[in-house]
């Protein structure tokens, strides 16, 4: 389709050549910055040739909080509280990069049972998110069913939560050199640790087993569904290298076909300990996104199921001043979220504030595929490719 | 779970992981220092460093693209994560100034990591205050495209042959820069801290020994006093 793209010009021509075909100048829409499938306020300035779209031109920045500039007058613990709104829907493992940033500068070492609570909260947090995805996606699609199926499940898992963390969404709950005692723990006497709560390792079997059976379910309700591989399959593919190249990360970059996945190659949490299996997709379209996150479900549930097992015994916090303060420094360190990579490059000067923070976000690079990957398509499949890169506003524009 | 009474205590773990954790670290120490090396020879850097295990490499302004695209093409690290700035200033507006001098600089970072290894590298480049300018990388990274025009609205800094270097998140009508060092906080100069209650002093908080032991508190907020941390007596 080569269409002029300037409406005058396209104008002239369709005066001319009226008797020999049908031409359709150009037009330019704006979607959003308030609409439904944009999850937040985005705004895309779309240039279309009848159906097709010629070029699409995000913007963005509605959200913008300036945390980066925040950071200035925090402290580190402070900022804790701050990057957990960066991805609201994942609010816990935005906690962990910063603070496994921090507590290398001053190294410090994580007890072992602190990091299998922040290994299953961060495995909880990724159900969760991803079942807000496998559900709402297909409402997006025209599908509203799965959405209370998998919201209802959900929800046990965010009871699980908020009953360690005291907050379905923003628990806060990461302390340096640690986590905090449980919210449901009971008796403050220093002697006793407060840790999990009583019967938190049933509950949790228990809503494990309740994921394994919504993915069962999504499997036959979504993933045979044949409307809904008709509206994902083969559309807005994104090649792995140039998923590569604008920095596509997590399960988007998993589902172009590159098995590549931090939690097998870093070391931020002891991932080293458990079985679990990479999903990959093929093609790197709609549908093999929305294949890799259905599996991540699977897999994370099974970490879960594993890490509660032997979960060992131990101390909730390493020894830490009363005042944070961070040896000069600076580091880079990165998590594989429910949205991608995210990391925190934190410059120290000594002091009880960063220098500088810089927040690496999942979904600032995943959207900023939206120009290329959207050339050519329908306008249909915006809200298609939209949804499959399951991004979030504040992600977006921290 | 919602109960809350009961509690799973937890004795103190005394066994002996932590000589294997140490002598990890530093079979991981080494091993980003020898990436820094690497990555450094293939960059033509005049430095690197490998301190928290951030294996970063320098590089000369004059030679940035070709560094850039040389460290994807020779190493394979085709992932790109991130670019930034760092505002290195001696006097700032708002926060704490730095302890020591520093020579006053942009400085430009990009991390590039691979897609199938752990491998990651974080290059640098230092820009002069008067002459913030650096060619695009948005040729070799078509991901760079956005990051720099964050970086060009946040710090000033001006990316030669960027296709489009209009403003990312700030309205066109914008003015300044706001990660700069120089840029004021405008909510902490109407209020220096907003937890602070806007009452006169009681007279227990005016005796010298509190101020000598504040030091500079009322553009710096209160050192949180976190209950759950150090308590060990």
């Amino acid at each position: 389709m080569s269409q002029p793209l300037d409406p005058m010009a396209a104008a002239h021509v369709s005066e001319v050549a009226v008797s020999v075909e049908l031409q359709t100048p150009g037009m330019t829409i704006n979607i959003g910055p308030q609409h439904p499938s944009t999850h937040g306020v985005l705004r895309l300035v779309a240039e279309l040739d009848g159906e097709r779209i010629v070029n699409v031109e995000p913007v963005i920045g509605y959200m913008h909080r300036g945390y980066e500039k925040l950071s200035e007058v925090r402290t580190y613990p402070q900022i804790n509280a701050l990057v957990n709104r960066i991805d609201w829907v994942s609010g816990f493992s935005n906690e962990i990069p910063f603070m496994v940033a921090v507590e290398r500068l001053m190294e410090i070492e994580v007890p072992e049972r602190a990091q299998y609570i922040r290994l299953i909260l961060t495995e909880l947090v990724r159900i969760s998110n991803h079942l807000v995805f496998l559900s709402s996606y297909p409402l997006e699609l025209g599908a509203s069913t799965p959405l209370m199926h998998a919201l209802r499940e959900r929800e046990h898992v965010l009871e699980l939560i908020e009953g360690v963390t005291g907050g379905r969404f923003h628990p806060n709950f990461n302390r340096i050199g640690g986590v905090k005692p449980a919210a449901g723990g009971g008796s403050t006497q220093k002697k006793l640790a407060q840790d999990l709560p009583k019967g938190f390792l049933a509950e949790t079997r228990a809503a494990m087993d309740r994921v394994f059976g919504i993915c069962d379910d999504l499997d036959t309700l979504v993933m045979g569904n044949e409307i809904f591989h008709a509206r994902t399959k083969g559309v807005a593919i994104v090649p792995p290298d140039l998923a590569l190249e604008y920095g596509v990360s997590g399960p988007n970059l998993r589902g172009s076909g590159v098995a590549f996945d931090l939690r097998k190659h870093e070391n931020y949490l002891p991932y080293d300990k458990f079985d679990f299996d990479v999903a990959v997709g093929e093609n790197g379209d709609c549908f093999d996104r929305y294949y890799v996150r259905h599996e991540e479900v699977r897999q994370a549930a099974r970490i879960v199921n594993q890490a509660i097992d032997d979960i060992p015994t131990g101390p909730l916090q390493a020894k830490v001043p009363r005042v944070i303060k961070v040896p000069k420094g600076e580091t880079y360190v990165r998590a594989e979220n429910p949205k991608g990579e995210m990391g925190y490059y934190v410059v120290s000067d000594g002091g009880r504030i960063p220098y500088r923070l810089k927040i690496r976000s999942a979904s600032f690079s995943n959207l900023s595929i939206l120009p290329w990957a959207l050339k050519g398509l329908l306008v249909p499949d915006i809200i298609a490719l939209l949804g499959s890169l399951d991004f979030v506003l504040g992600d977006v524009d921290r | 779970m919602r109960s809350g009474i009961s509690v799973t205590t937890s004795p103190p773990d005394d066994s002996t992981p932590a000589v294997e954790a140490s002598a990890t670290a530093s079979a991981t120490a080494s091993a980003t220092a020898e990436l820094a090396a690497r990555m450094a020879e293939l960059a033509g850097a005049d430095s690197w460093s490998a301190d928290f295990g951030n294996a970063k490499v320098r590089v000369d302004r004059a030679r940035w693209v070709e560094a850039v695209t040389a460290v994807r093409d020779g190493a394979g690290l085709a992932f790109f994560s991130f670019l930034s700035a760092i505002d290195w200033s001696n006097e700032v507006a708002v926060g704490e100034p730095l302890d020591e001098t520093v020579e006053e600089r942009y400085e430009i970072l990009v991390r590039l990591s691979s897609g199938k290894t752990n491998d990651s590298v974080t290059l640098s480049t230092d820009l002069p205050k008067d002459d913030a300018r650096l060619p695009t990388i948005s040729g070799v990274f078509g991901g760079a495209n956005w990051h720099e025009r964050e970086a060009a609205e946040m710090f000033g800094i001006e990316f030669e042959g960027h296709p489009n270097l209009n403003k990312l998140y700030l309205t066109d009508e914008f003015e300044g820069h706001p990660l700069r060092k120089s840029y004021p906080l405008l909510s902490r100069e109407v209020k220096p801290w907003p937890g602070m209650v806007d009452v006169e002093d009681m007279p227990s908080t005016e005796n010298p020994e509190a101020d000598a032991g504040g030091g500079q508190q009322d553009d710096s907020p209160p050192p949180t006093a976190d209950r759950a941390e150090g308590d060990e007596s």
